[in-house]
């Protein structure tokens, strides 16, 4: 998504106001705290991506959003008026249900018009509306059915549909494809991208899954035990994430544990005992002396080499200890004398090497100065 | 006007849920038992009600009467005693006797492919919607002396004079397991049912043969279905009056029975009461003991 | 796991137990003899009797009318009950009310009348009202025990209903009253409709508790039957228990038809 718009069209970098406000918001149910004091701003058209592992609170956070559960404190805004006290039946939202939750004794066409007869509409223009919303999710010739009559793909859309005809200023999504198979799951996410922009609605969809995060947003905040660790587009989550946390939760990632041995504005180094090497890092760092950090390395951008590579700034030796071939990748695990285990991916771009590094092969990883993030905490 | 209404029943709609209900069991449901308390505390009279009241006004003092002669009756008379033993005896003899004819049942039922099962569910439903009075009706035809099982017997030559069944406590055992044998085999089904069929495929391949597999598997892990199903059977049986009325001798002494005796035929509203009381006091027990095994 | 046969055999032996005392009635209404249990010939003259019998038809006329009026009222007191103990979370007393909403299950009919009975006379004696006993007294007390059957089939249903379904309702603008009546009411609605007749039949069927809150003129069927029965077997009984069993037969065919009808209809579209 963000690679489609030009900086300056993206909301949350030109100064514009926020149509979703979320301001210090938290729920408890008794003693347990699910959501913890959270800020968060939502723009227009934005199709923003709530990703945690479950019970991290951000389906809690979402349903504050519906009105369907009650903020324990905290203040949301919704296009500038406050959402405090107003019941689910009044807001502008609408949410999509991870149980997609169709009425079962309603047929499809009735389950769509449902939110158009709760607002008074003339049924003529429900008529039209539901008609045009059927074409829009392509489930035409199905109207009559009911919903143990569909499949999963079917019953998602319904699901889908009967949340987007009240045309809210704001749709929520629970896990929206979670229910559904691998190929199924992948083909829907571009069309609910599609459908997104084509009615330029404000999205905010709860997952767990990063791929799909990935996919689908235009802005990512991880969240952990009712806390947002870090809300940005999906390319800085992953190349910048700002801790440990983010860094696993999104990829994978060779994480070196090390003391700050000498730090200026363009060059940090790294003193790096479980690896026995110093890293090299090509910028500053804000921090104490010899303070304790971590150095983060995504398996991509490292080499793997025979021969030790000059030029390089940072080079350690190991053996091959494992590869695991995927296809279009290799997965190399890297043994370091130390003890310590570097993953390295390796795209199979011939499909024989002359050469091939195998197993117990001692080797050579190396990465460039710039290619890997220094965490603090 | 009807706009109020809306208004009044929406923000009061939790309240009026639980408090129309609520109201009603207080007053018809627990109210009773203090009454009946009360009263098994006055004395028998020529009366309407048949009963004194156990307060009374005189000369500016008011007097509080309790009788507890009516417990004390109660424990004077051996009928009593014998009774509360023999509709515990009864009970739980028929209780054992449904658990053992409705065990294989809700085995056989809980194992059968899932077509026929409900059928089968249906099959053990079924009587339960027809008539109680008249399915133990129907035993006095099967049991009595020019009964369906005499007749035939000495049509087959096997007794020359009728077996005295009818008025017997057999006949009572027959009529309560009869009756309750659908409450014993449904929680035992939904017990059984749940149990996953991979255990006996492993308890088996463990080198269990099938006896075993029952005793150290099967048995032990419907335990909460048996327990649920004995007290569905024994706890209504104990206070049964229909049963040994119909099928029961003068001799058949069953609680409910002395209670319906005393209360319709000698009309001492009082004893009565008294032996309402003790019978309540005999369901209290199981009753709380089931209610915390449910949960 | 095959069932061996010795279970079959069990099995088949448990069934027998259970339906031949009921197929005997139906076998000897149709027998000529007086004697119930001596067949003498085929004849359907205890049926023509039992339609002529202004008493038994009176009495089920009063059975049927209580039966209706205490299956209604428990349906709606039931049904708050059940949705006030799954819905409403903890409350006060709650403790004491689910107490009462289950022990009407297992409690003896003979305690259940006497105490109903005392209370109305004592009632009567403090504010003259119920005055007198009978079909209002019978009301009472057949619905007091019906609610609870109704109560926990409803409690039943209600608990598996997915509250997403609900939700999704308020989220597309329904208020509670109307969330009620669109989506939990058809979601409960076979438990209603099997509440309703469970505590219909269990009306119907009850002798104890009507004989203590029964008043003069209010004789119910059971009561009838009951009495007729105590002085020993009675051809008609059987042909009146006989035309009982046919109704449930009957009641019980149709909803299978249904219940197998919807079921195609929803399989056919898959």
């Amino acid at each position: 998504m963000n690679e489609r718009q030009s900086p300056s069209d993206m909301p949350w970098r030109n100064g514009s106001e926020p149509f979703v406000r979320i301001v210090d918001v938290s729920r408890s149910f008794g003693p347990v705290v699910a959501v913890n004091n959270v800020s968060l701003d939502i723009y227009k058209g934005e199709l923003f991506c709530l990703l945690g592992s479950s019970g991290c609170g951000k389906t809690t956070l979402l349903r504050m959003l519906a009105g369907l559960e009650t903020v324990s404190s905290g203040r949301i805004e919704i296009d500038g008026q406050d959402m405090a006290g107003i019941s689910p039946w009044d807001r502008p939202t609408n949410i999509m249900f991870q149980s997609y939750a169709l009425f079962p004794h309603m047929n499809v066409e009735r389950n769509i018009a449902y939110g158009l007869y709760r607002d008074g509409i003339p049924r003529s223009e429900v008529t039209d509306r539901v008609a045009d919303m059927i074409k829009l999710v392509q489930l035409s010739g199905m109207e009559r059915r009911k919903p143990d009559q569909l499949s999963g793909g079917q019953r998602q859309r319904v699901a889908l549909a009967r949340s987007l005809i009240k045309r809210p200023k704001l749709l929520l999504l629970d896990e929206p494809l979670a229910a559904l198979d691998k190929k199924l799951r992948e083909e829907t996410q571009f069309e609910l991208v599609n459908i997104q922009e084509k009615l330029g609605v404000t999205f905010v969809v709860v997952t767990h899954d990063q791929e799909e995060a990935m996919t689908l947003a235009t802005r990512i905040g991880v969240m952990r035990n009712g806390v947002i660790e870090q809300v940005a587009e999906p390319r800085e989550i992953y190349e910048y994430p700002l801790n440990r946390f983010v860094a696993d939760f999104i990829g994978s990632v060779n994480m070196f544990e090390g003391v700050v041995a000498e730090t200026d504005p363009d060059r940090t180094l790294i003193r790096c005992e479980d690896a026995d090497m110093t890293i090299n890092v090509s910028h500053g760092v804000s921090c104490s002396p010899s303070q304790r950090l971590w150095f983060a390395l995504r398996p991509e951008k490292p080499e793997i080499s025979r021969h030790r590579p000059d030029g390089v700034d940072n080079v350690v030796e190991g053996v091959v200890e494992e590869i695991a071939y995927r296809g279009n990748l290799s997965i190399f695990r890297v043994r370091l004398k130390t003890g310590k285990q570097i993953d390295l991916i390796r795209t199979n771009q011939e499909r024989s090497a002359q050469e091939p590094i195998t197993w117990d092969d001692p080797v050579f990883v190396s990465w460039d100065a710039a290619s890997g993030v220094v965490l603090t905490s | 006007m009807t706009a109020a209404v809306g208004s009044f029943f929406l923000k009061h709609r939790r309240l009026l849920v639980i408090a129309v209900p609520m109201v009603w069991l207080l007053i018809f449901f627990l109210a009773p038992f203090l009454v009946v308390f009360k009263i098994s505390f006055s004395e028998a009279a020529m009366a309407r009600p048949p009963y004194l009241p156990l307060t009374s006004w005189e000369d500016g003092r008011l007097l509080i009467t309790l009788n507890l002669g009516n417990y004390q009756f109660l424990l004077e008379d051996p009928l009593y005693l014998l009774s509360l033993i023999s509709s515990v005896q009864i009970a739980a003899v028929s209780t054992i006797f449904a658990l053992l004819i409705g065990y294989p049942m809700a085995w056989y039922i809980a194992r059968s492919p899932a077509r026929r099962r409900n059928i089968l569910l249906m099959l053990v439903i079924l009587p339960f919607w027809t008539s109680f009075l008249l399915r133990v009706y129907a035993w006095i035809g099967i049991l009595r002396s020019t009964g369906v099982i005499n007749n035939t017997l000495i049509a087959m030559g096997i007794i020359d004079e009728p077996l005295v069944m009818l008025q017997t406590n057999f006949a009572v055992y027959i009529g309560i397991v009869y009756t309750y044998l659908p409450f014993m085999i449904l929680p035992l089904y939904a017990n059984l049912s749940r149990l996953d069929p991979a255990l006996l495929e492993a308890a088996a391949d463990l080198g269990a043969k099938p006896a075993t597999t029952f005793l150290t598997v099967i048995l032990p892990m419907s335990l909460p279905g048996i327990i649920a199903g004995s007290m569905l059977v024994f706890i209504p049986a104990i206070g049964e009056f229909v049963i040994p009325a119909l099928l029961g001798g003068p001799d058949t002494l069953m609680i409910g029975k002395i209670l319906w005796t005393e209360f319709f035929n000698n009309r001492d509203w009082p004893v009565a009461s008294a032996v309402a009381m003790v019978l309540l006091a005999i369901i209290v027990l199981p009753l709380v003991r089931f209610r915390r095994a449910r949960g | 796991m095959k069932r061996s046969p010795l279970l079959s055999i069990m099995a088949l032996i448990g069934f027998i137990f259970l339906y031949a005392p009921i197929l005997s009635l139906v076998v000897y209404s149709f027998n000529e003899s007086r004697l119930v249990t001596v067949w003498s010939g085929f004849s359907t003259k205890w049926y023509g009797e039992l339609l002529r019998d202004p008493q038994i038809l009176g009495a089920a006329w009063i059975s049927l009318k209580v039966a209706v009026a205490s299956a209604t009222i428990s349906l709606v007191l039931g049904t708050m009950a059940s949705l006030a103990l799954v819905r409403y979370g903890r409350f006060r007393f709650r403790e004491l009310f689910s107490g009462m909403t289950t022990a009407p299950l297992v409690m003896p009919d003979v305690i259940t009348g006497i105490s109903l009975l005392l209370l109305f006379v004592t009632m009567e004696s403090l504010f003259g009202w119920p005055a007198g006993r009978g079909l209002l007294t019978i009301i009472i007390a057949h619905t007091t025990f019906c609610m609870a059957y109704v109560a926990v089939v409803v409690e039943t249903r209600l608990i598996n209903v997915d509250r997403s379904v609900e939700e999704a309702a308020a989220d597309l603008g329904a208020k509670p009253l109307r969330i009620f009546f669109d989506v939990t009411l058809p979601s409960i609605a076979p438990a209603l409709v099997s509440g309703w007749l469970l505590a219909f039949t269990l009306s119907l069927d009850d002798l104890v508790i009507a004989s203590f809150v029964a008043g003069p003129g209010s004789t119910t069927l059971p009561m009838l039957i009951f009495s007729k029965v105590r002085l020993g077997v009675s051809p008609d009984v059987n042909a009146l228990a006989t035309i009982l069993i046919g109704l449930v037969a009957i009641g019980i065919a149709i909803s299978a038809f249904v219940m197998t009808r919807n079921g195609r209809s929803s399989e056919s579209g898959a």
